[in-house]
This record gives structure tokens, C-alpha cells and sequence, in this order.
């Protein structure tokens, strides 16, 4: 009984030695990841403590529900609740086809110079940070000498202070996303398009189909599996809102639409050093993205046979 | 000849879309470049649409002859520098022994690692074990936490394993230490996957801008995102965004300052194209 255990033992052994310039290598990776990957999973601890930063995480007395009951009793519960998925909604909604008719109007392009000069410009905006992109909004929409309301104000309109009033903050969210990643998100689409047979194309010239024809009986049906599975991914991660732009496009005058978890997180957590409770709401945060990429994941697998990995 | 005719008329209307696409990514830019070259008066009478009125550099030499403009320029270099050298160096470190069929451990590596893509703890945890290791207001805060990516992990991984193995195994042969192997063969090979990854890489240093408010107090230390982000974007904890900041400091030295800040992306954006239709495409592959 007890050789063969020695010889596993062994043999494991020898694989080390075998590989151990190898794992030397690995070292800092596994490093990484422990440090700054497991290391904060282990510290969401403090969720179900009273965190203390002069007590440290160990030392800092336990609470047990303490955070996440007084989370789940406040509104504000709510209003994050609603507002997180609303914003990814209607990002996912209203944004979804835009990549994909970029990349159909691109296809029938048959001067390349054009095709290539749009396609290099519609993803000049992925390049710029998002510091820039929200100040450009709000330059825009300024109420004093911005582009938009000078239109208004040219047109015979009165003047609006877009940002302030919470009726046009998911609309000014939603759009600004669109501007920012259509042209990027089409480059899938385009090679999902070059991939399509092209006999087909030449069969429904040759039965005298028009090129609207070719657009909905060929490219559409031809994009289906591709659109579908980034329809799928793109739900799963539908919650993962670009908190960034939030945080620096939203004010207290919009907070009740434009609050999501993360920004809530980040104002309990590092403005107002609430460490406890702000990883309660971050785990909650966390738990529903996970189940979200996981189902998606799980769905796309059995559709497509293509998982996230 | 009718079917030629709704040829040109369906590619006129197609052309005249996608040119408004282009102009609708393009303009915004141009406007803020056309602006900080523009005389203060010109742009609040909102006269100010294509080209310069009253062209001048007044805003760009004020920019330039306060400090802090400059100073968060330097350290903007400095930490997109050397987080970038960081990626691409623990990236194609850690890469090569994973794409190693044989590697020790190699499927529980990959499990341990694949699993943090859906284990996101959020920013408080992560922010105190930043604290814990006191990187808090060191260049480490920003390089560090986020040294892995680990979809670009991932990338690399399938372009090493795509790489023919009978090199390294000659290699080995002739006495050839792992190492070696790795900085003097496979790294000079995946030169295409290093640029498109690191191209990511310099674009999420260069435009980062939340990992430095929260992790850098001293002003000094601001890249130039936060100085943007200071300038620019009426501060939302502070005020209650009744006063409208865009009309405060003048527009042309505003963005003279956010001319400046894109110039390296601007600068790399015309040869970086190749690799960034490529990342994009690696990345939807994997994911």
C-alpha cells in the first residue's frame, strides 16, 4: 500500500526538480496572485466585521450580518438596485446594434480609402481616457457657452443644464457609451462578417438580388452566432457599469439616477471611511456580477459551445 | 440600368452615414484642439466652429509656465513607463511556463487563476491590502495591484503555445537554461503579441485615473488624469453642481491642457491601429 503512495511522492518530486527553473519563473505570478487577487478575497472578511484600521483586519471585532442587514433595511438599497441595472440595461439595449450596423454599412463599402479613414476614426475614442470623454460632455452640454445649447439657443430654444437634471442623465450615459465603443466593438463584427462564405454573395448577384437583399439574407443570418453570443457576454456583464464616467459626470442633484454600487462603495468607503460596510455592498455587488457571468457563461456554452474560457 | 442606379443611390446614402459616423468621433477632438489655439473672446462669443479664430499660444505657454501642468506630465510618463514595462515583463514571464504542456501544477495554475476573472472583491478589499503593504503615495500602488491582466495572461498564453516547440527543445539540447530560452527566443518571437498586449497596457496607464485618486494623497504626485479630472469636472463631492464649472476657468488654456494630455495616445494612434484591431480580436477570441 504504502509504495505505490511513495512512488507518486516521488515521482512529483521529480517533476519539481524537472521543472523547477520553470516554477522559478512562475514564482512572481503565483505571487501576484495570491497577493493581490486572494489576498483582498480574504479580506471581505471585514464585511462581517467592525474594521478598524488600528486593529487591522485579524483583530477587529466580528459583527456577523451587522453590515449587510443595515444595507438590505436602507433605501438607498434600492435606488442602487435600480439604478445599476437600469444604466446597464439600457446601455445593453440601446447600445447593442450600433456596433453591428457600423460594421454592416462598413462591409458595402467598396472604396477601401473610406472604408479604412471611417473605421480608423470610429475608434479614435477608445483611445481617449475618460477623464477627457466626461469633460468633453460636460463642455458640451454646459449651459453657459456649450455647443449643444448654443444650437438651442440658435434655434430659438431655451437653454438646459443637461447635467443637473436627472431625466437626462441616463440618456447622456447611454449615448456618450455608444459614441465610445461603436467603433471598436464592430471590429468583431466586420471579421465575423469576412468570415461568411462569399459564394453566397456571388449566387444571390447572379439571381439578381439587391444589395438590401444580400444585407438580410445573407450578412444578418450570417452575424446571428456572433451576435448572439456577445448578446449572451454582454448580459452577463451587464452590472459592470463604467462607474468611472458616473463618478465624474454625476452631482447631487442626479445621485437618485445616476448612484450605483460602485460609486456608493467608493463614497462609504474612501470618502467617508465606512471600510465595513462598503465591502458588504461590494460583496453584494459581487455575488449578483458573479451569478450573472456564471449563467451567462453556462448559457453561451450550451448555445454556442463557447465558453468565456 | 435600374439596378445600377439604386446601387449608387443605396452607396451615396450609405457613404453620407458613415461619414457622419466618422465626423461624429472626430469633431470633438478637433473642436478642443481648435479652441486652445483660439483668443478668449472669439470662443465665448461661440464663434469658434472649424479653424482658430484669433490663432495664438497664450494657452499653451500658461499651461506651461505654472508647475503643476508639467509635473503631472512627468509623473504621467514615469507611471506609464514603468507599468507598462511591469505588465509586459510579469505577463511574458508568467506566461511561458503555463504554456508549457508538462508544466508542474499547470492545470491548477490555470484554475486558480481563471477563477479571479469572476471573483472580483471590489475596491475596498483591494484598497486596504494596497495600505497593508504600505504602497499607499509609492509609483507601486499604481504598477502592482494590477501587474496581471489576466485576459491578456491568457492571450499570451495561447500565442506561446502556438509557437512551434521544436526550437525550444533544441535549444534545450544544447544546454540552454529556461531563461535564456525565454528572453532570447520566445519573447523575440511574440514581439506582435507583446505590442498588441502592451499597447493596452500604455493605454490603460496613460488614461488611468481612478487608481491614482485613491491611492496618491500627495498632490506632487498627481498624474495627469487627476489634474485633468481637478481642472475640468466640477467636483461633485464639493458642490452641488449648481455651479457651472465648464464656464469657469477659460476654455482655451482647459484645452490646451487636454491637447496636450492626448498627444502621446494621438501620437501612437495612426501605427497602433494593426495591434489594436488585433488585441480587440485576441481578446473576443478568448473571451
Amino acid at each position: 500500500m504504502k509504495k505505490p503512495n511513495k512512488g507518486r511522492l516521488t515521482e512529483t518530486l521529480k517533476h519539481i526538480r524537472r521543472d523547477r527553473e520553470l516554477l522559478l519563473l512562475f514564482i512572481p505570478c503565483i505571487l501576484f496572485y495570491i497577493i493581490f487577487r486572494y489576498g483582498p478575497l480574504y479580506g471581505l472578511i471585514i464585511a462581517f466585521k467592525d474594521y478598524s484600521v488600528f486593529s487591522g483586519v485579524m483583530g477587529s471585532d466580528w459583527v456577523g450580518l451587522k453590515h449587510f442587514v443595515k444595507f438590505f433595511s436602507n433605501q438607498d438599497f434600492w435606488m442602487l438596485f435600480r439604478n445599476t441595472l437600469l444604466l446597464g440595461f439600457y446601455t445593453l439595449i440601446f447600445g447593442f446594434p450600433f456596433p453591428i450596423l457600423l460594421a454592416i454599412l462598413l462591409n458595402e463599402v467598396r472604396t477601401k480609402w473610406f472604408k479604412k479613414s471611417v473605421q480608423t476614426l470610429s475608434y479614435l475614442p477608445a483611445f481617449l481616457s475618460v477623464v477627457i470623454i466626461s469633460s468633453m460632455i460636460i463642455d458640451f452640454l454646459s449651459p453657459t457657452n456649450g455647443l449643444l445649447n448654443q444650437l438651442l439657443s440658435a434655434f430659438g430654444f431655451e437653454k438646459k443644464y443637461f447635467l443637473v437634471d436627472p431625466g437626462w442623465f441616463r440618456p447622456i450615459y447611454v449615448i456618450s457609451e455608444i459614441w465610445g465603443t461603436i467603433g471598436y466593438e464592430s471590429i468583431i463584427y466586420l471579421a465575423a462578417i469576412a468570415g461568411i462564405n462569399p459564394t453566397l454573395y456571388e449566387a444571390a448577384r447572379v439571381d439578381g438580388a439587391s444589395r438590401f437583399h444580400m444585407i438580410r439574407h445573407i450578412t444578418i443570418p450570417g452575424l446571428m452566432p456572433t451576435m448572439l453570443i456577445m448578446f449572451i457576454l454582454k448580459t452577463g456583464s451587464m452590472i459592470r457599469i463604467g462607474y468611472e464616467k458616473v463618478l465624474l459626470l454625476y452631482n447631487p442633484m442626479t445621485y437618485n439616477v445616476a448612484d450605483v454600487f460602485s460609486t456608493y462603495v467608493y463614497r462609504k468607503g474612501l470618502l467617508e471611511s465606512n471600510y465595513s460596510y462598503a465591502a458588504a455592498v461590494g460583496m453584494f455587488e459581487a455575488l449578483v456580477a458573479m451569478t450573472m457571468l456564471l449563467g451567462a457563461n453556462a448559457i453561451s456554452r450550451k448555445i454556442g459551445g463557447k465558453g468565456l474560457w | 440600368m435600374v439596378g445600377e442606379r439604386k446601387i449608387s443611390v443605396f452607396s451615396i446614402v450609405n457613404a453620407l452615414i458613415l461619414a457622419c459616423i466618422a465626423i461624429a468621433t472626430l469633431y470633438p477632438v478637433l473642436y478642443i484642439t481648435v479652441i486652445s489655439f483660439s483668443d478668449t473672446a472669439s470662443v465665448i462669443q461661440g464663434k469658434v466652429f472649424l479653424f482658430p479664430k484669433g490663432f495664438n499660444l497664450d494657452a499653451y505657454k500658461e499651461v506651461l509656465s505654472n508647475n503643476t501642468i508639467p509635473r503631472a506630465y512627468l509623473n504621467s510618463i514615469y507611471y506609464t513607463a514603468l507599468g507598462t514595462f511591469i505588465n509586459l515583463l510579469f505577463t511574458a514571464v508568467a506566461a511561458y511556463p503555463l504554456s508549457q504542456p508538462n508544466f508542474f501544477g499547470r492545470r491548477v495554475f490555470m484554475l486558480g487563476i481563471i477563477v479571479t476573472m469572476f471573483l472580483n472583491p471590489g475596491i475596498i478589499p483591494t484598497y486596504i491590502v494596497v495600505q497593508k503593504l504600505g504602497l499607499t503615495d509609492t509609483v507601486w500602488s499604481l504598477v502592482l495591484p494590477n501587474a496581471i491582466w489576466t485576459m491578456e495572461l491568457i492571450i499570451l498564453k495561447s500565442f506561446y503555445e502556438n509557437m512551434s516547440s521544436q526550437i525550444r527543445e533544441a535549444a534545450l539540447i544544447d544546454g540552454a537554461s529556461e531563461t535564456r530560452i525565454l528572453f532570447s527566443i520566445v519573447i523575440p518571437l511574440s514581439k506582435p503579441a507583446l505590442a498588441s498586449i502592451g499597447l493596452f497596457f500604455f493605454m490603460g496607464h496613460w488614461n488611468s485615473f481612478f487608481l491614482p485618486l485613491i491611492y496618491l494623497n500627495d498632490k506632487e504626485m498627481y498624474p495627469l488624469q487627476v489634474v485633468l479630472r481637478d481642472m475640468l469636472i466640477f467636483n461633485s463631492e464639493n458642490d452641488a453642481g449648481l455651479v457651472d464649472r465648464a464656464a469657469l476657468a477659460p476654455q482655451a488654456v482647459k484645452n490646451a491642457t487636454i491637447v496636450l494630455s492626448m498627444i502621446p495616445v494621438l501620437l501612437i494612434y495612426p501605427f497602433a491601429q494593426k495591434y489594436f484591431a488585433k488585441g480587440v480580436m485576441l481578446g473576443s477570441e478568448k473571451g
